[in-house]
């Protein structure tokens, strides 16, 4: 769908402190401010949520106006005359400091937003030089009480901001938290006093200015200036937000939300953002094992490469092509699955490959086309069923944004619902988007033919599952499809089909890249694995490939290489190393792969490395050109880039 | 001539009868200025409770960053220090500290401050990196681990 172009916005001109700056109408001062490049200190106000002005941080002085006014939420007149660096504001702020801190605990020492706490910063900037209040005799409220295993409230830190209650009110909408009493004995509680249960807690320690709200995971585990911050994507799923990876002693102890407009809008959920343990894990497959002949022998990884590679065309020697398969997992980069395709179909040269257990005949790039943000500009968005919302939380964000802030239709409907009865459901008459999951794909058609007969413009986003079961799908690691959905002649066996192969002995060899989670949910998967006489298994953590696997090389978490992924709706994002290898690692899995494929005789001509690896994919799948910086891959015949 | 030289020589004498300064060190030694910086101390409250928060803040004002400080939180029941944050590894680098004492400046709980001890040379590299035990104060009932250089503060 292309994005109506909306007539260019009245541009209105004002100054803020002498400066002359022009912005669109119905701009509030603070973005005015910050266009022109002065810096206005608030606590309530946040980019996302509605302005209420309760904290009176941002108040400056506005042309002839008597009073001070929020910048927070005074919208921009032409020929406005803002002052922000008089005596009179400087004095406002420092008088409103002394408020804000009458009866703060100043605990920063032992409180975990030490160091990235705006009420520090502001107090230090415009505070009072010292206080004139006496420590003794403050208000004491809560401190360190539980809101649910993850979040922790300090009632006496807060500073009544209200962004919890409106993040509960306006993101979410599930008013989990309220304000209670009154006056000085205001505090900040759940409603009731339940704990909380959404899936979205972990924003609410980021939304808050202060240390009031902050992570059980992240509690007194470090201070910012000890952390490393590498920009990446969530491996939670395949919505492809953007997160920052925040390290200490080259272990995980955070993610950051990075506000990406296009599909985070800057929260994350709790699935994602509390996963990172799963990186840190200690049970790795460190070097690479053999038992390809006797017990198990730790090796380097590139001489087990040979020794694999030596098996493999054994194999080939006495048997056909045919009876061996490769395997993939949609936790791969781009650049790996592109190789391991190149492994199976043109090095090995058998037609079975895949990535996931289901077929998908008939797939086309047009099923992913509407995108994340468009998802806002529908009139009407029908969900199928709960699944999309289960594989990629943070849609249900979108989805209550374009709701409650845009407006729109959102539709749920259950994933077997009749789609002939579907069309009186439609609110008004335009453009609409199906979202499914892609278990449900067929069905999915079936709704977007109907809509389309009844309404017009239809457009389908389908969430796969993975972090990149999308890559894998461009990239043609499936049966049948090659790199960018070419049709190829010979038709492979799906993963289920591969699996039932391995399991009555059909299969002499399978080289695997996993861990693969939905086949390892799968009771087929072991026993089909434990029957093929060489298994070539690449892989980062311990477990059923470890166990069963001839030949096993050591892989990489995500946070340890990088590369791209693609997310549901065709953005190709970079993953960057964020926890350094130890000295003398083993390579990258991509090198891994490219050595095993040359040592079988196949020619990769750019070095086994992401970078050039991810031109050659270019090459091959013309539609990745240009999507460097995040963007959208552009599909022939699907409306383009957005 | 004749002069310079009886000068000279009662320097020699007035010198011969001086008491001594050199003392046997390490055997002995000189007591140092209240105010010299040498190596650090961890300090506990009275009541044998560590001084110490695990704030972190000691390794944010290291102007080379020789601090390396991993809190924790408190167990109600055997609390190591007041409140809900301890240190539960505090580990100074003394090879690359310049003992300027911006430490001691920066801790909000007095915790740390630079002690007398100036004597600092090890055969080991490793053992010159200070750690909990060995920069903690002495309080019954506290044992370093064993093989811990130096053993406690003097
Ligand atoms: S909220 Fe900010 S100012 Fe208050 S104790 Fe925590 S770090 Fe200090
Ligand atoms: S808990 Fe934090 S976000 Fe909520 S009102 Fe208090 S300071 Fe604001
Ligand atoms: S004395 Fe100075 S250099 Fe040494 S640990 Fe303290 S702050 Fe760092
Ligand atoms: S020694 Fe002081 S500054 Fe350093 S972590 Fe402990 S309490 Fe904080
Ligand atoms: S930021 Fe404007 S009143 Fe709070």
């Amino acid at each position: 769908m292309s994005a109506a172009p909306s007539p260019p916005p009245e541009l209105v001109t004002l100054t803020v402190d002498g400066r002359a700056v022009s912005v669109p109408a119905g701009t509030l001062v603070w973005d005015a401010c910050e266009k022109a490049g002065v810096f206005v200190p608030v606590y309530c106000a946040h980019k996302k949520m509605d302005p209420v002005a309760v904290c009176r941080m941002c108040l400056i002085e506005v042309g002839t106006m008597p009073k001070l006014q929020p910048a927070c939420a005074t919208v921009v007149q032409a020929g406005m005359e803002v002052r922000t660096a008089t005596d009179r504001v400087q004095r406002f702020r420092q008088g409103n400091m002394e408020f804000l801190l009458l009866n703060h605990p100043l605990d920063c020492p032992v409180c975990d937003r030490g160091g990235e706490c705006d009420l520090q910063d502001f107090a230090q900037r415009y505070g009072p030089p010292r206080s004139r209040t006496a420590i003794t005799g403050k208000v004491h409220f809560d401190k360190a009480r539980p809101l649910s295993d993850r979040i922790m409230l300090d009632q006496e830190r807060c500073i009544l901001c209200w962004r919890c209650v409106r993040y509960c009110d306006e993101i979410t909408g599930d008013r989990a938290i309220v304000l209670q009493e009154r006056a000085v004995h205001t505090v900040v509680d759940t409603f009731e006093g339940r704990p909380l249960t959404g899936p979205f807690q972990g924003n609410l320690p980021e939304v808050c200015p202060v240390g009031a709200l902050t992570h059980t995971a992240y509690r007194f585990r470090s201070r910012p200036w000890d952390l490393q911050r590498t920009p990446s994507v969530c491996p939670g799923c395949s919505y492809g937000c953007t997160v920052g990876i925040d390290s200490r002693d080259n272990a995980v102890v955070r993610f950051v939300s990075q506000d990406n407009p296009d599909v985070d809008d800057s929260w994350l959920c709790d699935r994602g953002r509390y996963g990172f343990p799963e990186l840190n894990r200690q049970d790795r497959v460190l070097t690479a094992e053999l038992s390809l002949e006797g017990p198990v022998r730790a090796v380097g990884a590139l001489e087990a490469v040979g020794a694999a590679a030596r098996a493999l065309a054994g194999v080939l020697e006495r048997h056909d092509p045919d009876q061996v398969a490769c395997l993939g997992t949609p936790q791969m980069t781009n650049e790996e699955a592109f190789c391991l395709q190149w492994l199976g179909r043109d090095v090995i040269g058998t037609p079975h490959l895949d990535h996931q257990l289901e077929p998908w005949p008939d797939l086309a790039p047009d099923e992913f086309r509407l995108a994340i943000r468009e998802l806002e500009d529908c009139d009407t968005v029908v969900v199928l069923g709960e699944r999309p919302e289960a594989a990629t939380p943070v849609l249900t964000l979108r989805l209550y944004k374009a709701e409650r802030k845009r407006g729109r239709q959102v539709l749920r409907i259950a994933a077997d619902a009749d789609p002939t009865e579907l069309a009186g459901r439609v609110r008004d008459r335009g453009r609409v988007g199906v979202v499914a999951h892609e278990a449900d794909r067929d069905r999915a058609r079936a709704v977007a033919t109907a809509l389309a007969a009844a309404n017009g413009s239809v457009h389908r986003l389908t969430l796969t599952e993975g972090m990149n079961g999308r890559g894998c799908k461009d990239l043609g690691l499936l049966p049948g499809l090659g790199p960018g959905y070419r049709r190829l002649d010979r038709a492979g066996m799906h993963g289920r089909a591969i699996l039932a192969a391995a399991a009555e002995g059909r299969l002499r060899a399978l080289v695997v890249v996993g861990p693969n989670p939905e086949m390892e949910q799968d009771p087929a998967y072991e026993a089909a694995i434990a029957r093929v006489p060489l298994v070539v298994a690449l892989t980062p953590v311990r477990g059923l490939l470890s166990r069963h696997a001839q030949a096993l090389l050591p892989g990489r978490t995500m946070a340890e290489k990088q590369g791209t992924v693609t997310s549901s709706e065709g953005r190709v994002q970079r993953i960057r190393v964020a926890l350094q290898p130890r000295i003398g690692a083993p390579p990258p899995e991509l090198r891994l792969l490219v050595e095993l494929g040359r040592s079988l005789g196949g020619t990769w001509e750019s070095a086994p490395l992401a970078t050039p690896a991810f031109d050659v994919i270019c090459d091959a799948v013309p539609a990745y050109r240009g999507t460097r910086g995040g963007l959208r891959a552009a599909w022939p015949g699907t409306g383009g880039a957005a | 001539m004749f002069r310079e030289l009886i000068g000279g020589l009662r320097i020699t004498m007035q010198a011969m009868l001086r008491k001594p300064l050199t003392i046997q060190y390490p055997e002995e030694q000189r007591p140092v200025p209240p105010r010299a910086r040498g190596r650090h101390i961890l300090h506990r409250y009275d009541n044998g409770l560590e001084k110490c928060i695990g704030c972190e803040l000691c390794s944010g004002a290291c102007p080379v960053g020789c601090i390396y400080v991993l809190p924790a939180a408190n167990d109600p029941a055997h609390p190591v220090s007041p409140g809900e944050r301890f240190a539960e590894r505090y580990e100074i680098n003394l090879m690359r500290c310049i003992y300027c004492g911006y430490c001691a400046e920066a801790c909000p709980t007095e915790a740390i401050t630079l002690g007398p001890r100036l004597d600092l040379a090890d055969y080991k590299r490793e053992r010159l990196v200070a750690t909990k035990a060995d920069l903690l104060e002495a309080w019954p009932g506290f044992r370093p681990p064993g093989g811990a250089a130096g053993g406690g503060p003097r």
